[in-house]
């Protein structure tokens, strides 16, 4: 295990250095530069050009990583092109706004989804479970940004009951919480149903009712809590897949999380904070799957990586 | 490519030659068990015909998509010249909608069968060959697989500008690492089954062995996930072209006419319901297909 957790961790360090460089190139040769955002269309050529030398856009790629690196060393990070704050207090704002509503999601993700799907399980192929399935399925062929403008038209435009975007008030969070839930709760309802399925034919379940046990408390006492392995690798996906998804239902619901801040930043070409951002949220997932896999392996013991 | 496929159809029957508890061959099977699956056979059918509007659609398109008419702006659907109306500057809808059914075509079905192609060749060959080549294609499998596709396809964005391109190029990457994973999780069951070690004893060659006995074992893992893909790929194309971070109008990807029409869906819902509804039945139709397909094909699962 330690060896293997050194090898993974070494893995990872490679893949966000490369990463570093990946994203810290692409902007730069990618076609417009923060001369567009920043300064008036009709600004002259010599401004432009005079503004990139200010920031060094005009040095060889190589040398503005170089020194990229010597700031970052300093625990200078840079400040945004457009509107001057670093990247520090941007961290803090964003960041903030972005794990509450990453919080608030999962919460409804697993409050549903595993109960839901444990009560499936345990009464499949009745009305019940059919009900289920079928909430499930339907959530899961319903695509975010469409599940988004539905509930913006309801609640919003037509019910006037919750503001259609914004941030940072609670009755604001409740539309893109549910939306960004959506999809993982349907999934985690389908992945409880089955993996509960798997574990109710074991035959430890039949020992359990042998000796008298209730079904309530072998259903949910003994089977419920094995089920739950599979779904602990899936939830380092699941984390992954909400920091993707965040950067649809931040930018649609305008909720100022990060991955509204990585979108307009990289539309507006904000190169130190569309760099920050990238490699933040590359860092989170990377993390994120490689911690899921540990704990994979400590919960059921019987995994063990070569 | 061609001469994967060419080889598929003569392989099934020898695999299934080799295990006589199956009488039928497995493809004739599959389809009988598929096609009393009611839902799956609705799923394939839906499948079916948004590839053939996609395919077909914009050679029969009444107007040029791009085409603006002021003087007949928001029709509604079943208008005289508009069977599903006009937008708000007056583009026919049905017309920008089977052109957008056929990027998503693109960006689904194209780049999905391209990277199942790829993964599982590359899956294939490190689960059967084992050694240093497993353990550079696990690696990379490793970190592709599970990365968020949305997040990468705005790194994408950020790299080439924002575009159809980034979400193409974010599907393949990481679909040929989950067909990869997939298939050579099965491979390396499959190397050490007794009809491969049968092939290899009378003396065939390991390429054969691995083209003619091996792959076609994998193709059904690797179709389920196909039908899975295809819908996650649809999605995510939409999806980005939703935020501005994908196809760019005039160009009509679902996702663009679903965000234009998003200002007017009080007075013209359509304009946005219309994409949205074909977005929702593609991927139902799909998922419902990967189910249908998953428990016909794996036999694991009865």
């Amino acid at each position: 295990m330690g060896s293997y957790l050194v090898r993974r961790g070494l893995r990872t360090a490679i893949v966000l250095v490369v990463a570093s460089i990946a994203v810290f190139y692409g902007l730069r040769i990618a076609p417009g530069d923060p001369t567009g955002g920043v300064l008036s269309p009709t600004a002259l050529e010599e401004v432009r050009a005079a503004y990139r030398q200010r920031l060094g856009l005009d040095q060889p790629i190589w040398v503005q990583y170089g020194v990229y690196l010597q700031n970052l060393a300093r625990g200078d990070f840079g400040t945004s092109l457009i509107t001057g704050k670093t990247i520090q207090e941007l961290l803090g704002f964003y960041g903030r706004n972005s794990l509450v509503l990453g919080l608030a999601a999962t919460v409804l993700i697993y409050g549903i989804g595993l109960p839901l799907g444990a009560l499936a399980a345990a009464k499949r192929n009745t009305p019940i479970d059919q009900a289920i399935t079928g909430f499930s399925i339907a959530g899961m062929g319903m695509p975010n940004f469409w599940l988004a403008l539905l509930l913006i038209f309801l609640f919003a435009s037509k019910l006037h009951w919750l503001p259609s975007g914004g941030c940072c008030a609670p009755d604001q969070l409740i539309l893109p919480a549910v939306v960004l839930a959506a999809e993982g709760a349907a999934v985690t309802i389908r992945m409880t149903r089955s993996s509960m399925l798997e574990q109710l034919g074991a035959d430890y379940v039949r020992t359990h009712r042998a000796k008298g046990l209730s079904e309530t408390a072998v259903v949910y006492g003994r089977v419920f809590r094995n089920a739950l392995n599979p779904l602990i690798s899936l939830a380092g996906l699941r984390l992954g897949w909400l920091v993707g998804y965040a950067l649809i239902v931040e930018t649609i619901f305008q909720w100022p999380g990060l991955g509204y801040l990585l979108v307009d930043s990289i539309l507006r070409r904000d190169y130190p904070v569309a760099q920050f951002f990238s490699l933040l949220l590359v860092t989170v997932v990377v993390a994120a799957n490689l911690l899921a896999d540990v704990a994979y392996g400590m919960a059921d013991p019987r995994i063990r990586h070569a | 490519m061609v001469a994967v496929a060419s080889t598929e159809a003569p392989a099934l029957r020898g695999a299934a030659a080799a295990r006589p508890i199956r009488s039928d061959g497995p493809l004739a099977t599959a389809w009988r068990r598929l096609a009393r699956n009611k839902l799956a056979l609705f799923g394939s059918l839906v499948a079916t015909a948004y590839v053939l509007l996609g395919v077909f659609g914009p050679m029969f398109a009444p107007y040029d998509y791009a085409k603006q008419n002021l003087l007949a702006a928001n029709l509604p659907p079943l208008s005289d010249g508009h069977l599903l109306g006009t937008d708000q500057v007056g583009r026919d809808i049905l017309s920008r909608l089977v052109t957008g059914i056929r990027i998503s075509l693109i960006v689904g079905f194209g780049i999905t069968a391209i990277s199942m192609v790829i993964g599982t060749l590359a899956g294939a060959i490190a689960g059967y060959r084992r050694g240093w080549v497993d353990t550079v294609i696990s690696g990379i499998v490793e970190f592709t697989w599970g990365f968020p596709l949305i997040l990468l396809a705005v790194l994408f964005a950020g790299v080439l500008g924002p575009g159809l391109t980034a979400a193409i190029l974010a599907v393949g990457l990481i679909n040929w690492a989950g067909f990869a994973r997939v298939v050579r999780g099965e491979v390396l069951g499959l190397r050490e089954a007794e009809f491969v070690q049968a092939a290899r004893a009378i003396g065939l060659s390991e390429p054969r062995i691995l083209a003619r006995h091996v792959l076609p074992n994998v193709l059904a893992p690797a179709l389920v996930m196909a039908s899975y893909y295809v819908a996650l790929g649809i999605i995510v194309e939409a999806g980005l072209s939703f935020i501005g971070m994908g196809a760019q109008t005039p160009l009509p990807s679902l996702g663009v006419m679903m965000a234009e029409g998003r200002n007017y869906m009080m007075q013209s819902h359509w304009i946005t319901t219309i994409p949205g509804v074909a977005i929702v039945s593609v991927v139902l139709g799909l998922n419902l297909l990967g189910d249908g397909l998953r428990d016909v094909l794996d036999p694991r699962l009865k």
